[in-house]
Protein backbone atom coordinates (compact mmCIF):
# COMPACT_ATOMS: atom_id res chain seq x y z
CA UNK A 1 0.00 0.00 0.00
CA UNK A 2 2.53 2.28 0.80
CA UNK A 3 4.59 1.14 -2.27
CA UNK A 4 1.39 1.75 -4.32
CA UNK A 5 1.26 5.09 -2.51
CA UNK A 6 4.90 6.10 -3.43
CA UNK A 7 4.63 5.15 -6.82
CA UNK A 8 2.00 7.88 -7.02
CA UNK A 9 3.22 10.76 -4.71
CA UNK A 10 6.53 10.62 -7.42
CA UNK A 11 4.05 10.55 -10.83
CA UNK A 12 2.35 13.34 -9.06
CA UNK A 13 5.47 15.06 -8.29
CA UNK A 14 7.28 14.70 -11.82
CA UNK A 15 4.05 16.13 -13.35
CA UNK A 16 3.81 19.35 -11.34
CA UNK A 17 7.28 20.20 -10.16
CA UNK A 18 9.16 19.75 -13.70
CA UNK A 19 12.42 18.89 -12.39
CA UNK A 20 15.12 19.74 -15.03
CA UNK A 21 17.25 16.65 -15.77
CA UNK A 22 20.89 17.40 -16.20
CA UNK A 23 21.69 16.78 -19.64
CA UNK A 24 24.22 14.17 -18.54
CA UNK A 25 21.43 11.61 -17.73
CA UNK A 26 18.55 12.59 -19.84
CA UNK A 27 19.85 10.00 -22.55
CA UNK A 28 19.51 7.41 -20.21
CA UNK A 29 16.43 8.37 -18.85
CA UNK A 30 13.85 6.04 -20.52
CA UNK A 31 16.22 3.08 -20.44
CA UNK A 32 16.52 3.52 -16.63
CA UNK A 33 13.08 3.53 -16.66
CA UNK A 34 12.12 0.76 -18.69
CA UNK A 35 14.85 -0.95 -16.54
CA UNK A 36 13.25 -0.10 -13.41
CA UNK A 37 9.62 -1.33 -14.20
CA UNK A 38 11.19 -4.65 -14.96
CA UNK A 39 12.63 -4.74 -11.40
CA UNK A 40 9.47 -3.68 -10.61
CA UNK A 41 7.02 -6.55 -12.48
CA UNK A 42 9.65 -8.82 -11.03
CA UNK A 43 9.19 -8.21 -7.48
CA UNK A 44 5.82 -7.56 -7.51
CA UNK A 45 5.97 -11.09 -9.10
CA UNK A 46 8.16 -12.15 -6.44
CA UNK A 47 5.51 -11.02 -3.88
CA UNK A 48 2.60 -12.64 -5.50
CA UNK A 49 5.22 -16.00 -5.02
CA UNK A 50 5.85 -15.15 -1.96
CA UNK A 51 9.62 -14.94 -2.08
CA UNK A 52 9.74 -10.90 -2.06
CA UNK A 53 12.84 -9.94 -0.43
CA UNK A 54 13.47 -6.26 -0.22
CA UNK A 55 17.02 -6.20 -0.06
CA UNK A 56 16.94 -7.93 -3.37
CA UNK A 57 14.26 -6.05 -4.49
CA UNK A 58 16.43 -2.65 -4.11
CA UNK A 59 19.57 -4.42 -5.56
CA UNK A 60 17.82 -5.67 -8.41
CA UNK A 61 16.25 -2.35 -8.90
CA UNK A 62 19.79 -0.32 -8.48
CA UNK A 63 21.25 -2.79 -10.80
CA UNK A 64 19.02 -2.80 -12.99
CA UNK A 65 19.14 0.77 -13.41
CA UNK A 66 22.56 0.91 -13.67
CA UNK A 67 23.01 -1.96 -16.14
CA UNK A 68 20.48 -0.59 -18.52
CA UNK A 69 22.17 2.82 -18.73
CA UNK A 70 25.83 1.36 -18.72
CA UNK A 71 24.87 -0.55 -21.57
CA UNK A 72 23.62 2.96 -23.38
CA UNK A 73 26.24 4.36 -22.69
CA UNK A 74 28.85 2.02 -24.07
CA UNK A 75 26.61 1.69 -26.90
CA UNK A 76 26.97 5.64 -27.12
CA UNK A 77 30.32 5.11 -26.90
CA UNK A 78 30.73 2.64 -29.32
CA UNK A 79 28.60 4.61 -31.76
CA UNK A 80 25.74 1.53 -31.71
CA UNK A 81 24.10 3.50 -28.85
CA UNK A 82 20.77 3.37 -30.84
CA UNK A 83 20.38 -0.69 -31.91
CA UNK A 84 22.02 -0.76 -28.16
CA UNK A 85 19.45 0.85 -26.70
CA UNK A 86 16.35 -0.73 -28.73
CA UNK A 87 18.07 -4.50 -27.75
CA UNK A 88 17.87 -3.49 -23.87
CA UNK A 89 14.48 -2.26 -24.49
CA UNK A 90 13.43 -5.42 -26.35
CA UNK A 91 14.94 -7.82 -23.87
CA UNK A 92 13.52 -5.79 -21.01
CA UNK A 93 10.02 -5.93 -22.80
CA UNK A 94 10.37 -9.45 -23.21
CA UNK A 95 10.78 -9.68 -19.07
CA UNK A 96 8.36 -7.45 -18.53
CA UNK A 97 5.94 -9.26 -20.54
CA UNK A 98 6.57 -12.90 -18.53
CA UNK A 99 6.45 -11.24 -15.32
CA UNK A 100 2.74 -9.72 -16.33
CA UNK A 101 2.19 -13.30 -17.29
CA UNK A 102 2.66 -14.85 -14.27
CA UNK A 103 1.59 -11.91 -11.92
CA UNK A 104 -1.76 -12.11 -14.14
CA UNK A 105 -1.72 -15.98 -13.43
CA UNK A 106 -2.10 -15.06 -9.51
CA UNK A 107 -4.08 -12.43 -9.93
CA UNK A 108 -6.46 -14.20 -11.94
CA UNK A 109 -5.80 -17.43 -11.98
CA UNK A 110 -6.25 -17.74 -16.11
CA UNK B 1 16.58 -23.94 -15.40
CA UNK B 2 16.94 -26.24 -12.63
CA UNK B 3 19.63 -24.00 -11.05
CA UNK B 4 16.81 -21.35 -10.86
CA UNK B 5 14.44 -23.93 -10.33
CA UNK B 6 16.41 -24.19 -7.15
CA UNK B 7 15.65 -20.29 -5.90
CA UNK B 8 11.99 -20.40 -6.86
CA UNK B 9 11.39 -23.53 -4.48
CA UNK B 10 13.59 -22.69 -1.79
CA UNK B 11 12.43 -19.49 -1.46
CA UNK B 12 9.19 -20.22 -0.73
CA UNK B 13 10.02 -21.17 2.83
CA UNK B 14 10.86 -17.14 2.45
CA UNK B 15 8.00 -16.52 4.58
CA UNK B 16 9.48 -19.25 7.16
CA UNK B 17 8.10 -17.56 10.25
CA UNK B 18 4.67 -18.67 9.06
CA UNK B 19 5.04 -21.61 6.91
CA UNK B 20 6.02 -23.56 10.03
CA UNK B 21 2.59 -23.84 10.56
CA UNK B 22 2.03 -23.95 7.55
CA UNK B 23 3.62 -26.36 6.25
CA UNK B 24 1.98 -28.54 9.03
CA UNK B 25 -1.02 -29.02 6.75
CA UNK B 26 0.58 -29.60 3.91
CA UNK B 27 0.31 -32.96 4.51
CA UNK B 28 -2.77 -34.02 5.21
CA UNK B 29 -4.36 -31.59 2.23
CA UNK B 30 -1.71 -32.62 -0.04
CA UNK B 31 -4.09 -32.24 -2.48
CA UNK B 32 -4.07 -28.64 -2.31
CA UNK B 33 -0.75 -28.00 -2.62
CA UNK B 34 -1.13 -29.83 -5.32
CA UNK B 35 -3.85 -27.73 -6.87
CA UNK B 36 -1.02 -24.83 -6.02
CA UNK B 37 1.74 -27.39 -7.71
CA UNK B 38 -0.58 -27.67 -10.89
CA UNK B 39 -0.91 -24.46 -11.16
CA UNK B 40 2.57 -22.74 -10.97
CA UNK B 41 4.19 -25.83 -12.83
CA UNK B 42 4.36 -23.32 -15.69
CA UNK B 43 5.74 -21.05 -14.10
CA UNK B 44 9.32 -21.87 -13.19
CA UNK B 45 10.00 -21.79 -16.65
CA UNK B 46 9.00 -18.34 -16.94
CA UNK B 47 10.59 -17.78 -13.57
CA UNK B 48 14.04 -18.85 -14.71
CA UNK B 49 14.03 -16.10 -17.72
CA UNK B 50 12.16 -13.16 -15.87
CA UNK B 51 13.69 -13.83 -12.03
CA UNK B 52 17.51 -13.16 -13.24
CA UNK B 53 17.22 -10.12 -11.00
CA UNK B 54 16.18 -11.96 -8.28
CA UNK B 55 19.46 -14.27 -8.54
CA UNK B 56 21.07 -13.06 -5.93
CA UNK B 57 18.57 -14.73 -4.33
CA UNK B 58 20.91 -17.70 -4.44
CA UNK B 59 23.24 -15.64 -2.24
CA UNK B 60 21.16 -14.42 -0.16
CA UNK B 61 18.85 -16.85 0.73
CA UNK B 62 20.95 -20.18 1.60
CA UNK B 63 23.05 -17.97 3.94
CA UNK B 64 19.47 -17.26 6.30
CA UNK B 65 16.89 -20.09 6.00
CA UNK B 66 19.70 -23.04 5.38
CA UNK B 67 17.92 -25.53 7.61
CA UNK B 68 14.90 -25.40 5.57
CA UNK B 69 16.07 -25.35 2.29
CA UNK B 70 17.28 -28.74 2.98
CA UNK B 71 14.19 -30.03 4.98
CA UNK B 72 12.01 -28.80 1.77
CA UNK B 73 14.15 -29.74 -0.69
CA UNK B 74 13.35 -33.29 0.13
CA UNK B 75 9.74 -32.76 0.33
CA UNK B 76 9.63 -31.51 -3.23
CA UNK B 77 10.22 -35.19 -4.72
CA UNK B 78 7.52 -36.33 -2.15
CA UNK B 79 4.78 -33.81 -3.29
CA UNK B 80 4.91 -35.20 -6.71
CA UNK B 81 4.47 -38.52 -5.25
CA UNK B 82 1.71 -38.65 -3.13
CA UNK B 83 -0.22 -36.31 -6.23
CA UNK B 84 -0.69 -38.46 -8.82
CA UNK B 85 -2.70 -40.81 -7.25
CA UNK B 86 -4.93 -38.06 -6.44
CA UNK B 87 -4.81 -36.47 -9.40
CA UNK B 88 -8.32 -38.14 -10.20
CA UNK B 89 -9.97 -35.60 -7.78
CA UNK B 90 -11.45 -32.76 -10.16
CA UNK B 91 -10.88 -30.28 -7.25
CA UNK B 92 -7.89 -28.95 -7.13
CA UNK B 93 -9.01 -25.21 -7.41
CA UNK B 94 -11.62 -25.31 -4.95
CA UNK B 95 -9.50 -27.41 -2.36
CA UNK B 96 -7.30 -24.68 -3.16
CA UNK B 97 -9.29 -21.95 -1.71
CA UNK B 98 -10.20 -23.82 1.43
CA UNK B 99 -6.90 -24.43 2.76
CA UNK B 100 -5.92 -20.59 2.24
CA UNK B 101 -6.50 -19.63 5.79
CA UNK B 102 -3.75 -22.24 7.12
CA UNK B 103 -2.23 -23.56 4.18
CA UNK B 104 0.12 -21.71 1.69
CA UNK B 105 -1.79 -17.89 1.05
CA UNK B 106 -2.10 -17.87 -2.88
CA UNK B 107 -0.59 -14.73 -4.62
CA UNK B 108 -3.41 -13.13 -4.96
CA UNK B 109 -4.26 -13.62 -1.01
CA UNK B 110 -0.48 -12.08 -0.78
CA UNK B 111 -1.62 -8.95 -2.69
CA UNK B 112 -4.39 -8.24 -0.88
CA UNK B 113 -2.53 -8.55 2.24
CA UNK B 114 0.09 -6.46 0.86
CA UNK B 115 -2.26 -3.80 -0.22
CA UNK B 116 -4.44 -3.64 2.38
CA UNK B 117 -3.36 -3.18 6.18
CA UNK B 118 -1.11 -0.14 5.43
CA UNK B 119 1.70 -1.50 7.27
CA UNK B 120 4.58 0.53 7.69
CA UNK B 121 7.62 -2.04 7.72
CA UNK B 122 11.22 -0.86 6.68
CA UNK B 123 10.53 -3.30 3.38
CA UNK B 124 7.28 -1.14 2.67
CA UNK B 125 9.03 2.01 2.83
CA UNK B 126 12.64 1.46 0.72
CA UNK B 127 10.14 0.10 -1.84
CA UNK B 128 7.80 2.89 -1.69
CA UNK B 129 11.11 5.23 -1.85
CA UNK B 130 11.97 3.11 -5.05
CA UNK B 131 8.89 3.75 -6.43
CA UNK B 132 8.51 6.83 -5.79
CA UNK B 133 11.89 7.20 -7.86
CA UNK B 134 10.68 5.58 -10.91
CA UNK B 135 7.44 7.27 -11.10
CA UNK B 136 9.19 10.16 -10.84
CA UNK B 137 11.57 9.11 -13.65
CA UNK B 138 8.37 7.96 -15.55
CA UNK B 139 6.36 11.75 -15.46
CA UNK B 140 9.74 13.18 -15.94
CA UNK B 141 10.13 11.17 -18.91
CA UNK B 142 6.70 11.36 -20.14
CA UNK B 143 6.54 14.81 -19.60
CA UNK B 144 9.91 15.89 -21.86
CA UNK B 145 8.78 13.69 -24.61
CA UNK B 146 5.16 15.09 -24.67
CA UNK B 147 5.90 18.94 -23.87
CA UNK B 148 8.32 19.39 -26.87
CA UNK B 149 9.44 18.56 -30.30
CA UNK B 150 11.06 15.33 -31.31
CA UNK B 151 14.42 16.90 -30.86
CA UNK B 152 14.02 17.04 -27.42
CA UNK B 153 14.43 13.41 -26.72
CA UNK B 154 17.05 12.79 -29.88
CA UNK B 155 20.68 11.26 -28.60
CA UNK B 156 23.73 13.34 -29.28
CA UNK B 157 24.84 11.85 -32.45
CA UNK B 158 21.29 12.23 -34.01
CA UNK B 159 21.20 15.53 -33.11
CA UNK B 160 24.61 16.69 -34.68
CA UNK B 161 23.35 14.64 -38.09
CA UNK B 162 20.17 16.97 -37.61
CA UNK B 163 21.89 19.69 -37.33
CA UNK B 164 24.37 19.37 -40.33
CA UNK B 165 21.67 18.26 -42.31
CA UNK B 166 20.40 21.81 -41.61
CA UNK B 167 23.80 23.64 -42.61
CA UNK B 168 23.87 21.98 -45.72
CA UNK B 169 20.67 23.00 -46.44
CA UNK B 170 21.33 26.36 -45.63
CA UNK B 171 24.43 26.38 -47.62
CA UNK B 172 22.25 24.86 -50.31
CA UNK B 173 19.49 27.45 -50.47
CA UNK B 174 21.95 30.32 -49.67
CA UNK B 175 23.76 29.14 -53.00
CA UNK B 176 20.42 28.93 -54.81
CA UNK B 177 19.42 32.57 -53.52
CA UNK B 178 22.84 34.00 -54.98
CA UNK B 179 22.14 32.25 -58.15
CA UNK B 180 18.88 33.71 -58.23
CA UNK B 181 19.78 37.14 -57.28
CA UNK B 182 22.51 37.21 -60.24
CA UNK B 183 20.23 36.25 -62.30
CA UNK B 184 17.91 38.69 -61.23
CA UNK B 185 20.28 41.82 -61.73
CA UNK B 186 21.23 39.97 -65.05
CA UNK B 187 17.91 40.21 -66.54
CA UNK B 188 17.02 43.76 -65.27
CA UNK B 189 20.18 44.77 -66.59
CA UNK B 190 19.44 42.84 -69.67
CA UNK B 191 16.02 44.55 -70.04
CA UNK B 192 17.79 47.94 -69.23
CA UNK B 193 20.09 47.54 -72.63
CA UNK B 194 16.92 46.10 -73.88
CA UNK B 195 15.26 49.40 -73.43
CA UNK B 196 18.02 51.21 -74.54
CA UNK B 197 18.57 49.84 -77.39
CA UNK B 198 15.16 50.19 -78.53
CA UNK B 199 14.99 53.85 -77.61
CA UNK B 200 18.08 54.82 -79.84
CA UNK B 201 16.77 52.22 -82.28
CA UNK B 202 13.63 54.58 -82.04
CA UNK B 203 15.51 57.44 -82.52
CA UNK B 204 17.48 56.22 -85.44
CA UNK B 205 14.49 54.90 -86.83
CA UNK B 206 12.78 58.41 -86.75
CA UNK B 207 16.08 60.03 -88.57
CA UNK B 208 16.25 57.37 -91.25
CA UNK B 209 12.30 57.67 -91.56
CA UNK B 210 12.91 61.56 -92.17
CA UNK B 211 15.55 60.95 -94.51
CA UNK B 212 13.65 57.68 -96.52
CA UNK B 213 10.81 60.00 -96.15
CA UNK B 214 8.49 57.21 -94.90
CA UNK B 215 7.45 59.77 -91.82
CA UNK B 216 6.12 63.48 -92.24
CA UNK B 217 8.29 65.61 -90.62
CA UNK B 218 7.77 69.35 -89.48
CA UNK B 219 10.08 71.87 -88.12
CA UNK B 220 11.29 75.56 -88.99
CA UNK B 221 11.99 76.33 -92.61
CA UNK B 222 10.75 78.00 -95.80
CA UNK B 223 8.71 77.89 -98.41
CA UNK B 224 9.12 78.14 -101.98
CA UNK B 225 6.20 79.08 -104.75
CA UNK B 226 7.31 78.95 -108.48
CA UNK B 227 4.38 79.84 -110.40
CA UNK B 228 5.12 79.04 -114.06
CA UNK B 229 1.81 80.27 -116.15
CA UNK B 230 3.60 80.29 -119.50
CA UNK B 231 4.99 76.62 -119.00
CA UNK B 232 8.84 77.43 -119.38
CA UNK B 233 10.24 76.08 -116.26
CA UNK B 234 11.94 72.74 -117.02
CA UNK B 235 13.01 69.68 -114.96
CA UNK B 236 16.35 70.74 -114.25
CA UNK B 237 15.84 74.41 -113.22
CA UNK B 238 13.66 72.68 -110.55
CA UNK B 239 16.55 70.02 -109.92
CA UNK B 240 18.58 72.87 -109.63
CA UNK B 241 16.61 74.57 -107.24
CA UNK B 242 16.63 71.35 -105.12
CA UNK B 243 20.24 70.84 -105.27
CA UNK B 244 20.48 74.24 -103.87
CA UNK B 245 18.30 74.05 -100.84
CA UNK B 246 20.58 70.35 -100.11
CA UNK B 247 22.99 72.24 -100.56
CA UNK B 248 21.96 74.96 -97.96
CA UNK B 249 21.24 72.18 -95.27
CA UNK B 250 17.99 71.32 -96.25
CA UNK B 251 16.69 68.08 -94.07
CA UNK B 252 13.15 67.15 -95.93
CA UNK B 253 11.86 68.98 -99.08
CA UNK B 254 8.59 68.52 -100.63
CA UNK B 255 7.25 69.15 -104.16
CA UNK B 256 3.63 69.65 -104.05
CA UNK B 257 2.53 66.24 -103.06
CA UNK B 258 5.78 64.25 -103.56
CA UNK B 259 8.59 63.72 -101.11
CA UNK B 260 11.71 64.51 -102.31
CA UNK B 261 14.76 61.77 -101.19
CA UNK B 262 17.11 60.29 -102.33
CA UNK B 263 16.36 58.79 -105.29
CA UNK B 264 14.20 61.41 -106.58
CA UNK B 265 14.13 61.53 -110.37
CA UNK B 266 12.68 64.93 -112.34
CA UNK B 267 11.52 63.93 -115.77
CA UNK B 268 9.91 65.70 -118.62
CA UNK B 269 9.87 69.07 -121.30
CA UNK B 270 8.75 72.33 -119.82
CA UNK B 271 5.14 72.70 -118.63
CA UNK B 272 4.91 68.73 -117.98
CA UNK B 273 7.49 68.25 -115.37
CA UNK B 274 7.12 64.61 -113.77
CA UNK B 275 8.92 63.75 -110.41
CA UNK B 276 9.31 60.54 -109.22
CA UNK B 277 7.15 59.34 -112.41
CA UNK B 278 4.33 61.79 -111.34
CA UNK B 279 3.17 64.71 -113.16
CA UNK B 280 3.41 67.93 -110.96
CA UNK B 281 1.65 70.86 -112.27
CA UNK B 282 2.29 74.07 -111.59
CA UNK B 283 2.69 76.31 -109.08
CA UNK B 284 5.33 73.93 -107.93
CA UNK B 285 5.40 74.70 -103.84
CA UNK B 286 8.37 73.57 -102.10
CA UNK B 287 8.18 73.21 -98.60
CA UNK B 288 11.44 72.97 -97.12
CA UNK B 289 12.60 72.29 -93.30
CA UNK B 290 16.21 73.83 -92.61
CA UNK B 291 17.28 76.65 -90.78
CA UNK B 292 15.62 79.20 -92.51
CA UNK B 293 18.72 81.97 -92.74
CA UNK B 294 20.50 79.69 -94.90
CA UNK B 295 18.21 78.37 -97.05
CA UNK B 296 16.57 82.08 -97.93
CA UNK B 297 19.71 83.51 -98.81
CA UNK B 298 21.20 80.49 -100.65
CA UNK B 299 18.16 80.67 -102.85
CA UNK B 300 18.46 84.52 -103.45
CA UNK B 301 22.16 84.54 -104.19
CA UNK B 302 22.91 86.77 -107.69
CA UNK B 303 22.93 84.05 -110.32
CA UNK B 304 21.30 81.87 -108.14
CA UNK B 305 17.35 79.87 -108.14
CA UNK B 306 15.56 82.82 -107.89
CA UNK B 307 17.12 84.74 -110.58
CA UNK B 308 17.23 81.96 -113.33
CA UNK B 309 13.53 81.34 -112.64
CA UNK B 310 12.97 84.65 -112.83
CA UNK B 311 14.67 84.99 -116.07
CA UNK B 312 12.32 81.96 -117.29
CA UNK B 313 9.46 84.30 -116.10
CA UNK B 314 8.31 82.27 -113.65
CA UNK B 315 6.86 83.72 -110.83
CA UNK B 316 8.84 83.22 -107.65
CA UNK B 317 8.50 83.73 -103.67
CA UNK B 318 10.00 82.83 -100.77
CA UNK B 319 8.43 82.72 -97.01
CA UNK B 320 10.45 81.86 -93.83
CA UNK B 321 8.22 79.90 -92.08
CA UNK B 322 9.13 78.40 -87.82
CA UNK B 323 6.41 75.63 -88.82
CA UNK B 324 6.87 73.99 -92.08
CA UNK B 325 4.81 70.73 -92.07
CA UNK B 326 6.23 67.79 -94.79
CA UNK B 327 3.48 65.70 -94.73
CA UNK B 328 3.77 63.78 -98.03
CA UNK B 329 5.06 60.10 -97.74
CA UNK B 330 6.97 57.63 -99.85
CA UNK B 331 6.68 53.64 -98.71
CA UNK B 332 9.36 52.10 -97.37
CA UNK B 333 11.17 50.15 -100.23
CA UNK B 334 13.41 47.31 -99.42
CA UNK B 335 16.34 47.39 -102.09
CA UNK B 336 16.09 44.31 -104.00
CA UNK B 337 20.43 44.08 -104.57
CA UNK B 338 22.05 46.70 -102.38
CA UNK B 339 22.96 45.25 -98.85
CA UNK B 340 24.32 46.23 -95.88
CA UNK B 341 28.04 45.49 -95.83
CA UNK B 342 28.62 45.75 -91.96
CA UNK B 343 26.27 42.48 -91.40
Amino acid sequence: MIAVLGLIVGVVVGLFVRPVVPTVVEPYLPIAVVAALDAVFGGLRAMLDGIFDDKVFVVSFLSNVVVAALIVFLGDKLGVGAQLSTGVVVVLGIRIFSNAAAIRRHVFRA
Amino acid sequence: MSSDDTPEKSGKPEPIEEPEQQRAPEGPSGQADKGDEAEKAPQPDEAAASEKPDKPDEVSRPERPEQPDRSEQPEQPERPEPAPPEDDTPEPVTSAEEPAGAGPLTGRQRLAKGLWPPRLTRAQLIVALLLCVLGLGLAIQVRSTNDSSALRGARQEDLVRILDELDNRTKRLEDEKRRLENQQSELESSSNQAAEARKQTEQKEGQLGVLAGTVAARGPGIQLTVSDTKGKVEADMLLDAIQELRAAGAEAIQINNVRVVADTYFSGAAGRVEIDGKKVSQPYRFKVIGKPQDLEPALNIPGGVVQTLEKEQAGVAVARSEKIIVDALRPAKRPDYARSSSQ
